[in-house]
């Protein structure tokens, strides 16, 4: 097992970069699929979805 | 067990709740091996050190913001040829993972550029194709959400979605069709692989990953457009009665 250095040879700037991006990128599609989810509750917490929709695939 | 009942939003709402786990175990465990093999176990570059290491998110983000794409394409028009509704749910579920991961794959491109290029950008071939394929999530997404009716909003980003498929292809052999900075398919179906095992198994385990990531959350946001649409639907049932 090699344990890598922080400095990464020079290119840490690069690699710590890029995976705080995609860490970043992550988190942001979690955070706004929540606030999406906790809107939707907020707006309406009643069952209505069952009531006026049907089971039929085509609109 | 009659599967065609699961193409029915109101069916496959709580079938997605009961999946979601599944995906997302995994896809976090995944990660972390991903990672662990990919710092510790695979060796340094001969020529480009530890700088290739981006290369553990970029391949997977870029592949995922192809194929995302293509799959996208498919269930667009699927809901389009069939009048499906839960298909065009999916579309539009799928679409905002799609262009988060091609906009991770051009950012962690640039990074991966800069050391060993010499530059953050270039208007070469592979990378602005996969520029187009962004504009075309945007396109998509921003067509979709211009136009309050949602089966009309469908229709017209599945004519999108379509037409803009053909840039994939474009992208994938944009390497082979023209001179370009990029690096060439490193893993290729029928040849063997030009890179070490170790980082070829990193690089897979982290595609698997991202993977079963963006199936949790196009089921965790498709949950959302059908609740949405669904509801509106409701609305304009009581309204009219």
């Amino acid at each position: 097992m090699n344990w890598p250095d922080l400095s990464m040879g020079g290119y840490g700037f690069y690699i710590w970069g890029s995976y705080l991006f995609a860490l970043l990128a992550i988190v942001w599609e979690l955070v706004t699929l929540s606030y999406r989810k906790k809107a939707q509750a907020q707006e309406d917490s009643s069952p209505k979805v069952l009531r006026g929709s049907t089971h039929e695939t085509t609109s | 067990m009659n599967l065609y009942k699961y193409a029915s939003p109101i069916n496959f709402y709580p079938l997605a709740g009961k999946l979601i786990p599944w995906f997302a175990t995994p896809a976090a465990i995944l990660f972390g091996v991903g990672l662990f093999v990919g710092f510790f176990i695979a060796p340094p570059d001969f020529q480009q050190g530890d700088a290739y290491r981006i290369m553990f998110i970029h391949v997977p983000a870029a592949w995922l913001g192809m194929f995302l794409y293509v799959l996208m394409a498919i269930y667009a028009g699927v809901g389009w040829a069939f009048n499906a509704r839960l298909a065009s749910m999916m579309a539009s579920s799928i679409s905002i993972t799609g262009a988060m991961f091609t906009f991770l794959s051009l950012v962690t491109g640039a990074f991966w550029g800069k050391p060993t290029w010499g530059t953050w950008w270039v208007w070469d071939a592979r990378m602005t194709s996969t520029l187009i394929l962004l504009f075309l999530y945007i396109g998509f997404i921003s067509l979709q959400s211009s136009i309050e009716d949602p089966r009309r909003a469908d229709r017209a980003g599945a004519v999108l979605a379509l037409v803009g498929v053909v840039n994939v292809p474009i992208i994938y052999f944009s390497v082979q069709w023209w001179n370009t900075l990029h690096q060439g398919a490193t893993i290729r179906i029928l040849a063997k692989p030009t890179i070490h095992g170790s980082m070829l198994w990193s690089m897979l385990i982290m595609l698997a990953a991202c993977w079963l990531y963006s199936v949790a959350v196009v089921l965790i946001r498709v949950r959302c457009i059908i609740l949405e649409r669904e509801q509106n639907a409701a609305r304009l049932v009581e309204a009219t009665v």
